[in-house]
């Protein structure tokens, strides 16, 4: 892009020097090493899967002495992840239904119809967003639990319906949308929620997008309460599976490393999918992580 | 007259009404997954409990009993040791990184995606990942490269001093790409023409950084700072799948330790909420030092 030429420290100008060249040269090493670093675990760890225990834990070789897809396929059928897949389909799915709609009604209330008392309202979420939820997960699980919630998504799927960041991003890009469509809206006789699915829904594809990407990642990730909630049971996700490797040490060291490549392919897919929105909507949302 | 203002106020009370029902979900769940959950644990950080039952009240005696033994202090002095090399490693990189990469000509898009990428990794998937790396064995990953130039292997996850520093790189492998965007969309707000006009008066390429894009990004590094401050404030399952705290309590950390007296097996809620009560309020301490310090900023300019 030409504008993006021209922003930057270095001025076409500088480029006449030599000293200034050779640091543009050093720039441009570093930039790679990063990205060797930032590739270099994954590549790593796709290779190691195809290592057999024995090769594992003894070989000192990067590189495995086969590359038989038959590791992965034996480590996949043995542990059963086709159903932790499934699990975790099905949570990511209703976790970002939940997520746009309790939270983009919330934003819209916040950010277009702002009754009166409103304000105590979005401070009380702007508070919340620093005070993050896993230092109330033991009072929260207790509630689970009462309410006999125990062994269900459906406690999870609602726990996404419940997040700060989301709540004020719609609110930042309702915010933003011009107030004389919602108004023209509002005189040809639309209700308040009938503006919302007519009017408000169809301009808010793109923080709805945003949105929906980082709830499928973070749903995807998510293992605390998950792990709470289902654990035993036959609805754990991927990840609650691999915490629960992790903490009781059952598989071997191969098998693990499988299992962390079969919990990292599909946020890689919707990354590479995704990569631009992403890369470009990180600075408003990328704060949360 | 009259009627008409009276029915035009009827008419904005229902219309109040219906607003605050459309946000009404969305509130109850905001009440019961964040806001109840926070009163309930300082609740119940004063409370005697079995299982999941509040048995009496007991004032103080959670914070007591757990404060007086050793693995608080350690995990107290562990919590702040986290946060300081997640200073020292982790914050001035992701700027490092956003300059490098804004200052490319080519390839911009490229090396944004490429930091980017481990961020998008499950938090456990990539401590599992580096577990690996860090393994004490030869075929440790560090171990296998490091003796390709003859150093002899190393356990690096038993050393007590070099523990906390390891976690930290690893979050800091994962988080600083992403919040390097951050500081990359800040200096692209910095207009060119500041920094043409600079080195038409002669100002040197570190003359420009130093006057121009630090001073720029001031505000937004203070913001930064703080998000990341309560974040590693919270640092709990890397620690816990990494090392289960060790060796030794060396990298036990506070949320580690409410974990432990919530779900370790003794099930005993009130002191897990006495620990969590101590990290809420440290956290409230720092954010208030924060904001009383960027007010006083903000009252400068």
């Amino acid at each position: 892009m030409k504008t993006e030429q021209r922003t930057g420290v270095i001025r076409d100008y500088d480029m006449h020097s030599t000293s200034v060249k050779i640091g543009y040269g050093l720039i441009l090493f570093l930039c790679v090493l990063m990205v060797i670093l930032a590739v270099f675990p994954l590549l790593w760890v796709m290779l190691a899967g195809f290592k057999d225990l024995k090769e594992f834990v003894s070989s000192t070789s990067i590189f495995p002495q086969s590359f038989d897809p038959q590791s992965f396929a034996t480590t996949w059928n043995q542990l059963g992840i086709a159903q932790n897949y499934l699990n975790s389909l099905l949570f990511v799915v209703g976790s970002v239904i939940c997520a746009l709609i309790f939270n983009g009604l919330l934003g819209y209330g916040l950010g277009i119809l702002k009754p009166r008392g409103h304000k105590a309202v979005k401070r009380l979420i702007l508070l919340s967003l620093l005070m993050p939820t896993t230092i109330s997960i033991v009072p929260l699980f207790m509630n689970i639990q009462n309410l006999g919630l125990g062994n269900s998504f459906v406690p999870l799927w609602l726990s996404y319906g419940a997040n700060a960041m989301y709540v004020i991003l719609f609110v930042q890009f309702f915010e933003s949308l011009p107030a004389s469509i919602i108004e023209a809206g509002r005189i040809d006789g639309c209700s308040q929620l009938q503006t919302f699915f007519r009017i408000v829904l169809p301009l808010s594809k793109p923080i709805c997008t945003v949105i929906a990407i980082f709830a499928v990642n973070a749903a995807w990730s998510d293992f605390l309460l998950p792990y709470l909630v289902l654990r035993g049971g036959s609805l754990q996700t991927v990840m609650v599976r691999l915490f629960v490797f992790s903490t009781e040490q059952t598989v071997n060291a191969d098998t693990m490393m499988r299992s962390v490549v079969f919990s990292m392919i599909p946020p890689i897919i919707l990354f590479f999918i995704f990569q631009k929105q992403l890369t470009e909507n990180a600075v408003s949302v990328g704060i949360k992580g | 007259m009259g009627r008409q203002w009276k029915r035009r106020s009827r008419a904005k009370r229902k219309e109040a009404f219906t607003s605050w029902l459309i946000m009404l979900p969305g509130l109850i769940l905001m009440a019961f997954f964040v806001w109840e959950p926070l009163f309930e644990s300082v609740r119940m950080s004063l409370y005697k409990t079995r299982n999941v039952e509040l048995v009496r009240f007991i004032g103080l005696d959670n914070f007591i009993s757990v404060t007086g033994k050793d693995d608080f202090l350690q995990a107290l002095l562990n919590t702040f040791s986290y946060t300081f090399w997640s200073l020292l490693l982790g914050f001035a990189l992701p700027v490092l990184l956003a300059m490098l990469i804004g200052e490319t000509r080519r390839g911009k898009g490229f090396f944004r995606t490429a930091v980017y990428l481990p961020n998008m990794l499950p938090g456990l998937a990539v401590i599992i990942l580096w577990s690996a790396f860090f393994s004490g064995e030869k075929s440790g990953v560090f171990n296998i490269l490091l003796g390709q130039f003859g150093v002899p292997a190393q356990s690096y996850l038993t050393h007590a001093d070099w523990v906390i520093p390891i976690i930290i790189l690893i979050a800091t492998w994962k988080g600083a790409g992403a919040t390097a965007l951050i500081y990359m969309a800040g200096m692209a707000s910095i207009s060119p023409e500041l920094y043409e006009a600079a080195a038409i008066d002669g100002a040197t390429v570190w003359q420009r950084i130093v006057h121009i894009l630090l001073p720029a990004i001031k505000k937004l590094a203070g913001t930064l700072l703080i998000l990341q401050i309560i974040s590693v404030f919270q640092i709990m399952y890397e620690p816990m799948v990494l090392t289960k705290g060790g060796p030794d309590n060396a990298s036990l950390s506070l949320m580690q330790l409410m974990w432990q007296y919530a779900f370790g097996g003794s099930m005993n809620y009130g002191k897990a909420s006495a620990v969590a009560v101590i990290v809420t309020l440290i956290l409230l301490v720092m954010t208030a030092v924060y904001s009383y310090f960027n007010r006083k900023e903000s009252d400068w300019d």
